[in-house]
Parts: C-alpha cells; sequence; structure tokens
C-alpha cells in the first residue's frame, strides 16, 4: 500500500463521480475529469441540466419514500461525491431516525463519503455494487439495517455503468431477493430514448447519446444508455409507483424550476 | 484619482474583501447600508467583499470612513495591500507575525466552508491546546517576551472559536501519527492534547483521520498544508503554507490541484475517521 500511492486514487484518468462533481459546479475534479466533461457538454449541452434534474428526482424520491411511504432505511448503491441536497439530509430533515448506508467502489468517493457525510445513523462503505453479496453481508450494513424493516434501494445514475455482459439485471434481482416485504427499488438511468422535444429531433437526441457513450470509454468506467423497456425489466417483482418509469423531470415533478423532459429515466417500485 | 481594476480573484483581494466584511459585520451593518454610502449596488458590496473585483481606491476609501477607519496608518495599510493585489506572481508571501497580517489570514479562515489540513509534525493550529501552543513557542526559540507569548496564544485561542461559532466551517485534518506521539511540552501537555483532540473529534463540523507510520513514505513528506474552500463557488480553492516566520498562499488552480491531489492520497491512506477514537487512546495509553 506503501508503495503505490496512486493505485486507489489516480486524478490523471477521467472519473465519472468527479465529472458529475463538475457538471453540478463541484471542485472536487482535475483536468482530465474536466477534459472529458468539458467535450461532453460540447456534444450535450443539456447534460449540466440533466445531473441538476438527477438531483432534483433523488430529493423528490427520497423526500416521498420517508414522507409518504414511511421508509426509514436507505441503501445508497453508487452514491457519487457528497454534495448539497445528500440522502441522509432530505431523510433526516423528515425523520430525523433515518438511517443511510453511502456505497461506493471509487476510494475518493468513499473517502469524502466518510469525512463529510458520515455520523449518526449514517455510514458510507467501499464496495461495488455488481457483488450484491459483499454489500448485504457487510458488517456495518448489517448493523445499521434492519432487513426486517422496509429498505429503500436507491440506484441514482448509476446502473448505466454496468454493461449487459456484468448483468445488471442478475445484480438487481439479487439484491431484491433480500428486501423485505414494502421495501422499495428507485431508479434513474441515461437513455437515448427521448420525447420530442422542441428544441432537438428524436434523431438528434439518439446521435448525442451514442457520442456521449463512446467519449466515457475515455473513463474508468464505460456508459450503457438504455430504453425504457429495458429500464422497466429492473422492476420485476416490483409494483412501480405512479407515474411508473418516465423520464426524470415527469415524475411527481413540484413546482421547482420545471425542465424539459431528457436524458435518464427514472421510477420507484415497491415490493409487494 | 486612482483605480485598480484587473482580471480573476486574488488571494488578496480576498483578504482584502474579508476585512471589509468583517469590518462592516463588526459594526452590525447591512450590504445595503454599505453600498448606500458609497452610491453602489448591494451586489457590488457583495462582489468587493469576495474579492471578486478590484477596488477602486475612492470606494475603499469611502468605505473605511464610513466604517470609522479613520487612523492614517491602518487606512494606508489596506489601501496599500489593494494595490499590492495588482502584482502578479503565483506565490504570494506574507509575514505572518505582523498582526495584519494574521488577522487577515483569520478573517479568511473564518470565510471558508471546508478546511481541510495536512500536518506531519505538529497538532493543527484550529485543535492545539493552550498548554500545548505555549511549549511549541518555547521550544521554537522564538525571542519573545512573555506578554509577546501571551499575545500568540490569545491570538490562536480567538482562531479557534470559529469551530464552536453558529454555522461553523467544516475542519477535514489528517495528522501524522508523528504529532501524536511527540510529546510536546511533555508527557503531562501531551496527554491534554490528545485529550483535546478526542473531544475535538466529537464535534460534528470536525473530522480527524490519522496518518499512521505504517503508511510508510508518502507524497506530502516534509510539508504540511491547508486548503481552504469557500461556500461561494465563485471563489477559488485557496492553499496555505505556514512557515516558521511566514506564510505562503497560492489560489492558481493548477498549483491548488497538486496539493489537492496530494490530499486526497493522504486521506485515503490515512485511518478512517471512525477509527481515529481508538487510535488516540492507544496512544494516550502509552504516553
Amino acid at each position: 500500500m506503501a508503495d503505490d500511492w496512486t493505485a486507489r486514487i489516480n486524478t490523471g484518468v477521467p472519473n465519472p463521480a468527479r465529472i458529475y462533481d463538475y457538471f453540478l459546479g463541484g471542485k472536487d475534479n482535475f483536468p482530465a475529469d474536466r477534459d472529458v466533461a468539458d467535450q461532453v457538454l460540447d456534444i450535450a449541452p443539456v447534460a449540466r441540466d440533466v445531473v441538476e434534474d438527477n438531483r432534483a428526482f433523488l430529493r423528490r424520491v427520497v423526500d416521498h419514500l420517508t414522507r409518504e411511504a414511511g421508509v426509514r432505511q436507505f441503501i445508497d448503491l453508487g452514491s457519487g461525491l457528497p454534495t448539497q441536497g445528500n440522502v441522509h439530509e432530505i431523510a433526516q430533515a423528515i425523520a430525523p431516525e433515518a438511517r443511510v448506508v453511502y456505497v461506493d467502489n471509487d476510494a475518493m468517493v468513499v473517502t469524502h463519503s466518510r469525512a463529510l457525510l458520515a455520523g449518526d445513523n449514517t455510514v458510507a462503505i467501499e464496495a461495488d455494487l455488481r457483488k450484491p453479496d459483499s454489500i448485504l453481508g457487510h458488517p456495518e450494513v448489517r448493523e445499521l439495517i434492519d432487513f426486517d424493516q422496509p429498505i429503500a434501494l436507491l440506484l441514482m445514475a448509476i446502473l448505466h455503468f454496468v454493461p449487459d455482459q456484468e448483468d445488471p439485471l442478475g445484480v438487481v434481482a439479487r439484491f431484491r431477493d433480500h428486501l423485505p416485504a414494502g421495501s422499495y427499488l428507485a431508479i434513474s438511468h441515461g437513455t437515448r430514448d427521448i420525447p420530442a422535444r422542441p428544441d432537438m429531433s428524436p434523431e438528434a437526441m439518439t446521435e448525442m447519446g451514442a457520442r456521449v457513450e463512446k467519449l466515457y470509454q475515455l473513463t474508468t468506467a464505460t456508459l450503457t444508455t438504455r430504453s425504457r423497456a429495458q429500464v422497466e425489466r429492473f422492476f420485476d417483482g416490483f409494483e412501480l409507483l405512479e407515474p411508473g418509469v418516465v423520464e426524470i423531470q415527469r415524475w411527481r415533478p413540484d413546482d421547482r424550476d420545471p425542465r424539459l423532459p431528457g436524458g435518464f429515466f427514472g421510477g420507484v417500485g415497491r415490493k409487494p | 484619482m486612482t483605480e485598480f481594476d484587473w482580471g480573476g480573484p486574488t488571494v488578496r483581494r480576498m483578504l482584502v474583501g474579508a476585512q471589509l466584511r468583517r469590518l462592516r459585520t463588526d459594526l452590525g451593518l447591512s450590504r445595503a447600508e454599505a453600498a448606500e454610502a458609497i452610491r453602489a449596488s448591494e451586489w457590488k458590496i457583495h462582489r468587493l467583499e469576495n474579492g471578486q473585483v478590484g477596488f477602486k481606491r475612492r470606494d475603499l476609501v469611502d468605505l473605511l470612513t464610513f466604517y470609522g477607519v479613520t487612523d492614517p496608518d491602518q487606512v494606508e495599510e489596506l489601501l496599500a495591500m489593494a494595490a499590492e493585489a495588482n502584482s502578479p506572481g503565483w506565490w504570494q508571501p506574507y509575514g505572518d507575525l505582523l498582526p495584519a497580517w494574521f488577522r487577515a489570514y483569520v478573517d479568511l479562515e473564518a470565510a471558508a466552508g471546508l478546511i481541510r489540513t495536512y500536518e506531519g509534525q505538529l497538532i493543527p493550529g484550529l485543535l492545539q491546546t493552550d498548554d500545548y501552543m505555549r511549549a511549541l513557542v518555547h521550544g521554537a526559540h522564538l525571542d519573545d517576551s512573555g506578554e509577546e507569548v501571551g499575545r500568540r496564544v490569545r491570538l490562536r485561542m480567538a482562531r479557534q472559536m470559529l469551530l464552536t461559532r453558529e454555522q461553523p466551517p467544516r475542519l477535514w485534518a489528517v495528522v501524522d501519527e508523528a504529532a501524536l506521539r511527540r510529546p510536546v511540552g511533555g508527557p503531562e501537555v501531551m496527554r491534554g492534547q490528545l485529550e483535546r483532540l478526542l473531544e475535538a473529534s466529537k464535534l460534528p463540523n470536525v473530522t480527524l483521520q490519522i496518518l499512521p507510520f505504517a503508511a510508510g513514505a508518502h507524497p506530502a513528506m516534509g510539508s504540511s498544508f491547508s486548503i481552504l474552500r469557500f461556500p461561494d463557488q465563485e471563489l477559488p480553492d485557496v492553499v496555505y503554507l505556514e512557515h516558521l516566520t511566514n506564510a505562503v498562499y497560492t489560489d492558481k488552480r493548477p498549483e491548488v490541484e497538486r496539493y489537492l491531489d496530494v490530499m486526497e492520497l493522504l486521506c485515503a491512506e490515512s485511518e478512517p475517521p471512525a477509527k481515529t477514537e481508538e487510535f488516540v487512546n492507544r496512544v494516550l495509553s502509552e504516553l
């Protein structure tokens, strides 16, 4: 460990978590990240709006699950670098006893999460969501989370970093099988399929998605956009809440900054 | 009338801005009131205090008059500081033993939302006890009178109050095991200091990580540094290096990023915050 200090964090290689941070206006990013991020913005200037919309979607989902569904336990898979409006802040503002586990496989993300998010009823662990058992059986998860009580599993803007050959459907199913009845699954996911919008044709959007996917090949994770039908399949074994899997901007919007739909599909399902 | 007008924000401008903010808030004045006094907008005061725009000499003189700063030396000092902000240069050394400059750093630190610090040899200033600090000053053989030592300690103590004020900044400190093991001032002083560390690490806005000897050689050997980040996203991060007799600052992004990079590595290789209590207790028991 002492001999190779860059093995776990290499700021010279573009990293999706830091690119996302840059889109959100954060400062925990480096030239390699900004280089790819700026190229993405050149192709898709809406990327910045979409990641902001994704934060807003997360806020509405956690708010709904805490306030309306009464969920008190959250596991945020692929939680990313801490920013404003983190899950425990949203949930604990409504229910101070809410418990949150942040999971990420990126050492820098976990270091920041442990330093800035961890506290009462909140832990951050370093684990890979593609290995569900390493998370479900993790001692810190077992200590904080009661697997006999409803749990909300959050997969925000992360499954598109799991390519088909790594069996994302199997991964989600494995988590599902360990969740007690009354638990929830929330997903947001990058897509090329976009409804007609005044500023862009569907063809242009598809083309844009393809080029962005290609750029992410330069990073530590590849990007796989998926269709609505493909995203819906992740909810096998769940009952989708209204309005189903839709563009995130259309999922129970509130009055705050309504924007044109596109970029990500999202939905929330309940395990019966 | 001389006008100063220049490009991107610099540390010196931020320092002048931070002092202006302190002068105003000490008097309980709003930005709007200050704006009216110099026939400007509230937004302009906001930008001046954040060091985002250059200072016009006339605005500065008017503001200082409005704030009741009449001592010609003090006025000249601030005007000179604003003028100096015009000079380029990557590194901007300050004689930090001068009270005015030290005060300026305190203002800057107090304006930060996140203070990340790595200390290789010492307990970070914000977490030092009175006795530890006195022992350090004696150990440094600084030619100080008792009064001078007392003044330094008072300054440091005043600086520490920011951790417990309302809406405090977050301190994220990495401290080398060496700093815990070196018995500055003897075992009793050190015991008090380590207990103070334990206490501070329980504050909700303080994160303390220990870099163990077991980590071996590391990228920051021989240099301690701090990175200040401000709540206003437009302000650049500032790196601060404190030396024995002075300090240097930089806000140049390429320089700052080298320090950020090293800080990331140090944080990742240090014991996680949850292990700090156990670690410090072990050192205490071996004292």
